[in-house]
Order: structure tokens, then sequence, then C-alpha cells
């Protein structure tokens, strides 16, 4: 909402700056969002004077050309070169000096540069019209009819007219404040300066030429109705200083009716409608709905189907003239030839204006008003300060008494709000006197009663329902500022916190995973319903009503996709080397539940690292990832995870499930290829899908220590030829069950299968390491326990013991 | 004699030279090991009579002393050398393996900052829901049935009649939290939130917002003002100022925003801040009554704060950066420079 610091000067003595005043405003609760300088003509006329063309001759090198002398009344005259046949000696003429900028009605601004015109020195210009933005034509130059003396600022001859205009973000609650009168009243509630509010006293009806009848049939949606009528008034434009004012807030001036009406808005927050009363069918007004589908053409050349609750105005045939308190219609309106006119002056249910503001997608001044609440008290004196300013400023006669349809009257609404209230939710005692004249200010009625004050808000203060709302107004003009603090921050409760706490686990794990190489990456939620539909799971899709295009339209059904749609980024910037983690969220629809599922995504792919001379790079794989994965079991405390090969997975071509008990923690594999496709991305991606819900369940807070063995270790390796079928973990499974005691740990050196073996089968070569906690083992033990494994290698696996 | 062998021996022990690995071997297979020439005297001392032995077996001792003290020594100057010629050889400048260090999100980093922050003066964690019903994205924070944020185009609808909605912000987990609990509440909520906006440099569709509220019987605007202050000089550095403006939301009132005084001294807090030096960071307010009453806490008991903020818009100030798109696009270049945030 733009407030014009000279027009705002009028219902409030403004003493300081507007900067000064934005920051009264901004503390208020009216937030300027900035302060832009107003010109009534684009650059103010700087640089430009009245100059007198002294001499006018030929160019000697141009037929179309006149070089002039000028004076602008200081130094030398200047010798211009002109292209306007209508130049001639002794005409008072505007000079635009060098270096000043133009600002011309249509195009770039100009600057003005010394030069020489095909040989002649040119100081400067002679303007017309048009070149200084004063008006359209481009005739010849401008004369002026002037006794001022050379050298006088344009801006002087034509009244520029300088303001400073006021951008305030006007909160929705706010629309008391939503006019210049009422940003004054929050400045005088502030400082105390007195507010003026013009006088209508000398409002008088002069006849009774045009008398309107008005018909209210729905009272719920029109509560009140105030109009009159004026005959024999005369359309034109507005004068300079009424269309400046409109121009300064960025309305655009129509004719002195209708900008009467817009000034009267913005000046006190009222919304009038003039209404052309020759075209008022009977000199009858009713204001009703009508049937559904009733077609209406509005002012932009719309026709619209009406709603069997839009409020219209009708006139005395039932023919809608106008959208009540939304658009007025294109008939019915102020046209050049308008002579007596009917002005409204209404208080309209914002339910009413809402929806049929929301209906029709009609969003005008008016409509922002009355859809929050205008003042209905107010109607009566709007009409009378529009009605005194037509006759002035477009003649006629007001021709009809003030016809003011009001069944029952908005009161004050009333509460006691206890000064305790105020004081506790404040922090801080606020003396009442203070309360009192904030509240009396704020033309809120405010009256001791024993420990409350009794409040009577004005219908207009829409916000001001109860005693927190009391306290709020009071406040915001008190100054929030104000408010003292101790120096001591006070905690007299303490939050309980769990004792496994999910977030800082969770950024344990980040810190560590970073500490790995991964990047975090945060993915958009919302995502593109294809990745979905490859794995058949589009019923579970939670889907927008409204989505912004086809790539957002449903949430996330799989951490995999919106981590390859990044990595594909990457790809595509020559990042192919990249370790990503994320934590977050997947969505789906379960038949009439929503269901957030908590993931922690990991993905690896490309080489370890940049080519090194130290550590040759090589391609990331699965046994990288899995790794990885095993570390997050180790650092959550898991002891107990099983695992199992993943069979026919959806998204993986292979890989591994990670179970504590009966529940899946973690998925860890090669993604498919045709997965990999959606996204464009050729290299190998391992992926990992890890259940931070279980994991966190499964996660053990007991960490127990176990002396470690004081005898030493003993390794032996162990090579074996088996079918190549046998997975290793069938041997580790053999061999743990077969010495529980002795055996601490299988490490696998060498999987060979080639030439040097027979076909079908394969050499794993292993270290073992036993260790007896009691005692030192000896050679014999040793043997024995060697004996017993391979001898169950050689039973149970076939296997070949290569020596 | 065997004396003058034993001499001969510890006069060739002390003049021998050993230049390397190899001579220092042969050097011990002879001096030392049992089988080199001090089992041969061993056998001819066996032989010498006893009253010769006292002064003999000294003189052998004297032998293995030497030779052992010549091993040593040899030994430590071979180390010597052999290291003396690794270090000449190797040229600690070229690079280490370049395997990085990764990095948290930004978002991750200032969010963490931000907890601690409210951890350390006593507010949990809490948690909701992404997709939400009406009742507590809108209705029981006291959004009146015509909000303009409950039109289609300021929020994802995913279902109508009753709605069902991407929140819009964090403060249904508020409700949520106070339904779960009686009064005293201390508690922040983190998470994603949605607003229908077409992705640019400066907005989205999906952000992330930080809340606290805290409800207990007599907390003031002064106690949330005190909150703030402590906040503020947390995250922005002692002496922080801050300013509290009147301003508008459904569920708070009074309600207020909070500024950040950053002066006007660099270009880009001028530029930030509009040239005031006031930089908006975050809108709170008292809970409003009729919030309480819908969670069946009773207003004239009891009182609470809220306050709230967008992840997003503080970390791009703190970082520079200029196009929100690059907190969700996960370009590695990009993370990479968060490698070192502390």
């Amino acid at each position: 909402m733009k407030i014009a610091y000279r027009w705002l000067n009028e219902f409030i003595r403004l003493q300081e700056t507007p900067e000064k005043i934005a920051e009264k405003l901004t503390a208020t609760g009216l937030e300027v969002e900035g302060i832009e300088p107003f010109e009534s003509i684009e650059g103010g006329l700087e640089g430009l004077c009245i100059g007198e063309v002294l001499t006018c001759g030929k160019h000697p090198d141009a037929d179309k050309l006149s070089l002039t002398t000028v004076d602008i009344g200081a130094g030398e005259p200047l010798q211009i070169v002109c292209g306007a046949p209508n130049v001639a000696a002794g005409q008072k003429v505007i000079v635009a000096t060098v270096g000043t900028t133009l600002y011309p009605k249509e195009g770039e601004p100009l600057k003005i540069k010394k030069g020489k015109i095909r040989g002649q020195v040119s100081m400067g210009m002679i303007c017309a019209e048009d070149e200084i933005g004063l008006g359209t034509s481009h005739d010849g130059i401008l004369v002026l009819d002037t006794n001022l003396p050379n050298g006088t600022p344009a801006a002087e001859y034509f009244s520029v007219e300088h303001d400073h205009i006021i951008e305030i973000g006007l909160t929705p609650n706010r629309v008391d404040a939503a006019s210049h009168f009422g940003v004054a009243r929050d400045l005088h509630a502030l400082t105390g300066e007195a507010l003026q509010k013009p006088d209508v006293s000398e409002f008088e009806v002069d006849n009774m030429k045009l008398p309107i009848r008005i018909q209210v049939e729905n009272t719920e949606a029109a509560p009140r109705y105030s109009g009159l009528s004026l005959s024999g008034v005369k359309v034109a434009p507005s004068p300079t200083w009424l269309q400046n004012r409109l121009r300064s807030i960025g309305l655009e001036p129509i004719n002195n009716i209708v900008d009467i009406t817009n000034y009267v808005l913005h000046s006190f927050g009222q919304p009038l409608h003039a209404f052309d009363a020759d075209k008022i069918a009977d000199h009858t007004i009713r204001v009703k709905t009508l049937p559904k589908g009733t077609k209406f053409t509005t002012l932009d050349e719309k026709e619209r189907n009406l709603a069997e609750d839009d409020l219209m105005i009708c006139d005395g045939n039932d023919k809608p003239l106008c959208m009540a308190g939304v658009f007025g219609g294109l008939h019915s309106g102020i046209s050049e030839n308008t002579q007596n006119i009917f002005l409204e002056s209404a208080y309209f249910s914002p339910e009413y204006i809402r929806r049929t503001g929301s209906r029709h997608e009609l969003h005008t001044d008016a409509a922002y008003r009355f859809a929050r609440g205008t003042d209905p008290n107010a109607t009566v004196y709007a009409l009378k300060y529009a009605a005194i300013m037509i006759k002035s400023l477009a003649g006629g006669t007001i021709s009809s008494d003030v016809i003011d349809i009001y069944p029952q009257p908005i009161e004050n609404f009333e509460f006691s709000v206890k000064y305790d209230y105020i004081d506790r939710l404040v922090g801080q005692p606020i003396p009442r006197q203070t309360v009192h004249t904030i509240l009396s200010r704020l033309e809120i009625g405010a009256q001791s009663e024993g420990e409350a004050v009794k409040v009577s808000v004005p219908p207009y203060r829409v916000d001001v329902q109860q005693p927190a709302d009391i306290v709020e107004e009071v406040l915001r003009i008190y100054g929030f500022n104000q408010i003292e603090i101790g120096t001591y921050l006070q905690t007299s409760y303490l939050a309980d916190f769990p004792q496994k706490d999910p977030y800082f686990i969770k950024n344990r794990l980040a810190q560590t995973l970073s500490g790995l190489g991964f990047f975090e990456m945060m993915n958009n939620s919302l995502t593109s319903p294809r990745y979905a539909a490859a794995l058949d799971a589009s019923a579970q899709d939670v889907e927008m009503l409204q989505p912004l295009s086809e790539e957002l339209k449903v949430m996330r059904q799989y951490m995999l996709f919106s981590g390859l749609e990044s990595i594909a980024r990457n790809i595509n910037r020559k990042e192919t080397n990249l370790r990503f983690f994320e934590f977050g969220y997947t969505y789906h629809k379960i038949d009439a539940d929503y269901q957030q599922n908590s993931h922690l995504a990991l993905f690896v792919t490309g080489l370890t690292h940049a080519a090194s001379w130290h550590a040759p790079a090589r391609e990331q794989d699965f046994y990288d990832l899995m790794g990885l994965v095993q570390r997050i079991f180790t650092h959550l405390n898991l002891t107990e995870v099983s695992k199992t090969t993943l069979q026919e997975d959806p998204i993986f071509d292979y890989g591994l499930a990670f179970y504590a008990g009966k529940t899946l923690l973690a998925k860890v594999g090669k993604v498919r290829r045709q997965l990999l496709a959606l996204n464009e991305i050729q290299q190998p991606v391992f992926y990992a899908d890890l259940d931070w819900e279980a994991l966190l369940e499964a996660s053990s807070l007991e960490l127990t220590f176990e002396e470690p063995s004081r005898f030493p270790p003993v390794r032996r390796d162990l090579s074996l030829v088996v079918d190549k079928n046998v997975p290793f973990a069938r041997i580790e499974e053999l061999a743990q069950k077969t010495e529980r005691k002795l055996l601490q740990s299988i490490d696998v050196f060498d999987v060979y299968e080639g030439d040097k073996i027979e076909a079908g089968k394969k050499a794993y070569a292993f270290r073992m390491v036993l260790q007896d906690k009691q005692k030192t083992l000896n050679d014999k033990t040793i043997d024995k326990t060697m004996q017993k494994l391979m001898r169950t290698f050689e039973q149970e696996l076939e296997a070949v013991i290569r020596k | 004699m065997l004396q003058d062998k034993i001499n001969a021996l510890i006069e060739e022990v002390n003049h021998i030279e050993i230049r390397d690995a190899e001579s220092l071997e042969s050097f011990r297979l002879r001096f030392i090991s049992r089988k080199g020439e001090m089992s041969s005297l061993f056998e001819e001392f066996k032989q010498v009579p006893s009253e010769a032995k006292r002064e003999l077996g000294q003189l052998m001792n004297a032998l293995k002393q030497a030779a052992e003290e010549k091993l040593k020594s040899s030994s430590k100057a071979l180390d010597r050398e052999r290291d003396a010629l690794a270090a000449s050889a190797i040229d600690v400048t070229l690079p280490s393996t370049s395997e990085t260090l990764g990095s948290l999100h930004p978002i991750s980093i200032v969010r963490n900052e931000i907890v601690r922050i409210f951890e350390r003066i006593g507010f949990n964690l809490s948690e909701g829901p992404e997709i939400e019903s009406d009742w507590y994205n809108f209705t029981a924070l006291n959004f009146a049935e015509n909000h303009p944020a409950r039109e289609m185009q300021d929020t994802f609808f995913v279902a109508r009649h009753p709605d069902t909605v991407l929140r819009t912000h964090t403060s249904p987990v508020q409700i949520r939290a106070m339904e779960k609990q009686s009064p005293p509440i201390r508690t922040l909520s983190v998470g994603r939130v949605y607003r229908n906006e077409t992705i640019s440099a400066r907005s989205h569709c999906m952000f992330h917002q930080i809340e606290g509220l805290y409800v207990d019987k007599n907390v003031s605007f002064a106690d949330l003002k005190q909150t703030l202050l402590h906040f503020a000089e947390a995250f922005f550095g002692k002496g922080t100022k801050i300013r509290l403006r009147p301003s508008y939301f459904p569920f708070t009132e009074p309600s207020a925003e909070m500024d950040v005084y950053l002066g006007t001294d660099t270009p880009s807090n001028y530029q930030l801040t509009k040239g005031t030096g006031w930089l908006e960071v975050l809108g709170c307010g008292m809970v409003h009554p009729n919030v309480l009453k819908n969670v069946n806490i009773d207003p004239e008991v009891y009182s609470g704060f809220a306050f709230g903020l967008g992840l997003e818009r503080i970390t791009m100030r703190r970082y520079g950066i200029k196009d929100i798109r690059n907190l969700t696009e996960n370009d590695a270049r990009f993370l990479r420079q968060f490698a070192g945030a502390i």
C-alpha cells in the first residue's frame, strides 16, 4: 500500500522527515518496505529553464535547421542549433542545458551533450512538449507566454510537485490502516500529535431534483447502504493537484468524478461508487442477488456469469449495474456525457465480498477493503465529503437527501481486560493511564472498572476481539522495544531429553560419513511420477491436486531417484567420483492413510579418488559401499546383524539385505541399469537404503567391554579350492560353527578363478586368527584345531586344501 | 697360543670395516654366532689348564664384548646411513592421495547450530508429519476459514474435503506437542515445509523451518524478548542488537518480527538491509489464546511464546549464497566448500 507523505500531512502534522516517519510507522506495526521519491513529472524537469531566443538565423549548411542564440539569464547567450520550424527570435522557450537528462514521453532518457550539428556548435536544446515528458505534442518547440525572467527553473513554471511515497506492507489484520487517515491515526496514537479530520458540516442539500429510491433486499450482505444524488455536474479531467495525488500512489486519473471517489477511498478507506443516474431505470436502486447464471458485463468488458450469492446493485428493472463492492458495470458508470450522478457509500458483508471477489478473480481496491471489513459507521461522512468535493470540482448541485438504509446499526464491541492480564502477558507493569491514553487515541473507548479496563471497540477494528488483542494494541504503541528484560535468561523449566537422542545420533553419523568423504544431499521431496511408475508403485503416489509441473507432481516414494537426479547433474558437470548421503523421508499413500518413512540413503559411484601417483584410483564397487554400511552398524553399536543375498530385487542387480532379527535394516547393492537410464546415467552406481527408524530401534546404548586377552594370537593361512557356487559366507559360517572357542576372525586375502585351477572351481585364501583367552596356545592344540577345520571343509564343501 | 689368537681376533674386531648389511651379517656370523670363531675358541678353552682359565676367560669375554660393541655401533651407523639415504630420496612436496573430506549440507550446519543454541537453554525436539490435515496446519492455529493460505494458489493440497495439505510451516508440530504433553512445554521443531511457489533464484516450493514453543504459567513477552536476544547473541555474536516490530500471524497475539542489526558498513550488509542496517530474522509472538483453547490448555492459567524462522534465508545470508536452488541441486563443487564449516 502506498502512502504519500504530503497527503498524510493533511490529516496529521508531520514534523519529521519521511525516513523518521517511516521508522515510527514500522514500530507501530505498519511495516515500511521502502520510500520512493515522487515527481509529478518524471525527472522533475531538473536542468531545464526558461530562455529567450535572441537571434534566429538559418544554419549555413542545413536547410531545415536554424542557428539561434538564447539567453538563459546567466553568462553569455548560448548558441543552439534548433530543428523546429516554429522557432523565432523573441520567443520564451524551455532550454535544456548541457548535462541535463531529458525524460521524454516515449523512449529512453536522453542526456544533452555539447556537440556540433553540421559543423555548428550547439550548447543545449530548445525543447518540445513530448521531449520533456509534459505532453504528446511534437508539433514544434514549446513557446511560453510568460513574463518570468530568463533562467527561471522550468520546474517552477510548471509547478512540479515533489513528494515521498511510503510503501507499507500492510498485514491482513490491519484494514483499519488501509488509508491515509488510518495511517495518521497510528501516528497520532504514537506521538499524540492532533488528528485532523476534515469537517463536513458545510454539507447541505441544494434541491430535491433527483430523488433516488433505494431498496435493500439482502440486508445480510449489505448491512448499511447510503447514497445521494447530484445533478448538473460537468465531467472533466481533474485539476492537476488531484491528478498528482492519485499518480503519486500509482493510480491513473480518469475524470473528476471517478478521481474523487478514489481520492476518498485512499483518504478514509471508504470505497464509493458513482453511477450515471440517468442509466438507473425508475431512479430506483435495488441491492439484491440475482438468479444463478445471470450475465453481467463488468467495466473490463468481460461478460461474467453471476452466482446466486453475488450481491448486485440493480436498477428498478432488476437490471444489474454493478457488482456490489467489487467492480462496476460497463454501462452504468460515469462517462463524458454524464450530468446526473448517484453516489453510493455502503458497508457490505466481508464474506459476500470475499466470495464474489475470489470467484470472479477481481481484486480491486474496494474489494480488498470491504472483504476485510470497512467502518459501517463511516459511510455518511465519506458521502458528504465526496459530495462537497464534487460540487467544488465538477459543479452541479446536491439533489437528494442522504438516503441511509441501516436497519440494524452495528455497535461497538465491549469487553473487560484485567490490568493484571496486560502486565503478566507483557512481563512488566504498564501504567493504567498509559493503557487508557493509548486506547483512546486509537479510538477504542477505555473506562476503568476496578481491576479491569472496560474497552469499547469500534466495528472497523476487526482484529480486536479479546483481551490478548488489547494487549497487542497497547504494546505496539507503547513500543515492543520499551519492554525491559533482565540481565539473565530465565529458564524455570528445562525440557526432557530422550536418552537415545535421535537428533544427536543422526548428527554423529552425518559427521562420520562426511569424514569418510560423503557429501550430504538435500533433495526436493516433490518429484516426477515416472519413478514410481517405473517400479509399478504409482498407486501409492501422494499426488498434488495442483502440481507446479509434471516434474514436481508427487511426493517421492524413493530416496534413490532424487539422489540419482543429483548424481546425474554432477556427472553432467564433470563431477564423476561421488559419495553422497541423505537423511530424508519417503511418502506413500496407503489406502486412505499417508505414510512417511525415514531413511538414510548412501550413494557411491565413480573412482575412489582422483588419479594419484601414490595409490592408484580404482572404481568404487559394491564392497566399498558394503564396508561403509557395516561401519554404520558398528557406529550404532549393532552387534547382531544378519544378512541375506538379494534375489530378483526390482532396484538392485545384486546386493545384500541386512536384518536385526526379522527387521530389515538396509539393502545394499548395484542399481539396475534401466533405473539409472531414467536419468541417463551411464556409470555404475552403488546404493544403500537404510531404514532409519529400524536402525535407531536396533541401535543400543549398552556398550560393554571385555578385557583383551594377554595371550598371543596365532595366525594360520589356508587355501581352499571349492565349487565356484560356494559363497564365502558358507565357509565363514562352517568355520565359526566348527571352532567357536578359539577362532577369532577370518580374513580373505585372495579369491581366484582361472586356468591354474580346475574349471568350475574357485580358490579362496584366507587367514584365520586363533586365540585362547586363558592360556598360550601350544602347537598340538593348534594342529588339532586346524585339522578339525580342514576336515570339515573337505567333508561339507568337498574342498581341496591347497598345500 | 690361545691367548695370542684371542688378542689377534680382538685386534681384528677393532679394525674390521663394516660397510653394508652383508658385511654386517658375515661379521655377526663370524664373531657373535655360536657357530663362528667363538665355538672353536671354546673348544680350545676346554683344553686350557684350570689355573690359566681365569685370565683367558676374561680375555674371551673382552673379545665377545668388543664384537657385540662393534655389531651394535656398526648396525646403528648403517641404519643412520640408510635413513639418510631414504630421506634424501623422498620428495615430500608430492601430493598425498586426494581422498577428500565430505561435508554436511549447509542447511544442516546452520540447523545444528541453532538447535544447539536452544538445546542449551532447555528446548527439546519435537516432530510431526509433512502431510498434514487441515486441523493441524490451519484450524487449530486459528487460521480463519477464509484465510488466503487456505487457497490452492498458496498451498499444496493432496486431498480436499476434508483438506489434506503439505504443511506450510512447522507450526502444526506445536499443536501436536501441546496435545501430547501438558505444560510446561519447551520444544523446537525442525523440518521441511512446502508452498505452492514456482522455483526461482529467490523462492522454492520446499524449504526448511525451525520453530520454538514455550508454554508455562506466567510466560511473558519479556521472556520471549530475552530468549530471542540470547539466540541473536549466540548466533550473530555477543552484543548483537535486536528490535521487535509488531506484525501479524493468526496463531500469535501480540505478534512480532525480530530484526537484527547488521549495520551498513559493508556493501553486502547495506544491500541486505535495504540501507536500514536491520535484517529481518524471524517471526514470533505470544501464543494466541484461541490456539491454547484448541488444545485444551486454559489461557487464563497458561501463556506461551513461539517463534519461527526459515533456515534457507539465514543460511544463504551466512554464506553469501545468492541462488536458493544451490541448496537442492547438491552440486559437489558447492557442497565441497562446506567441509571446513565448524
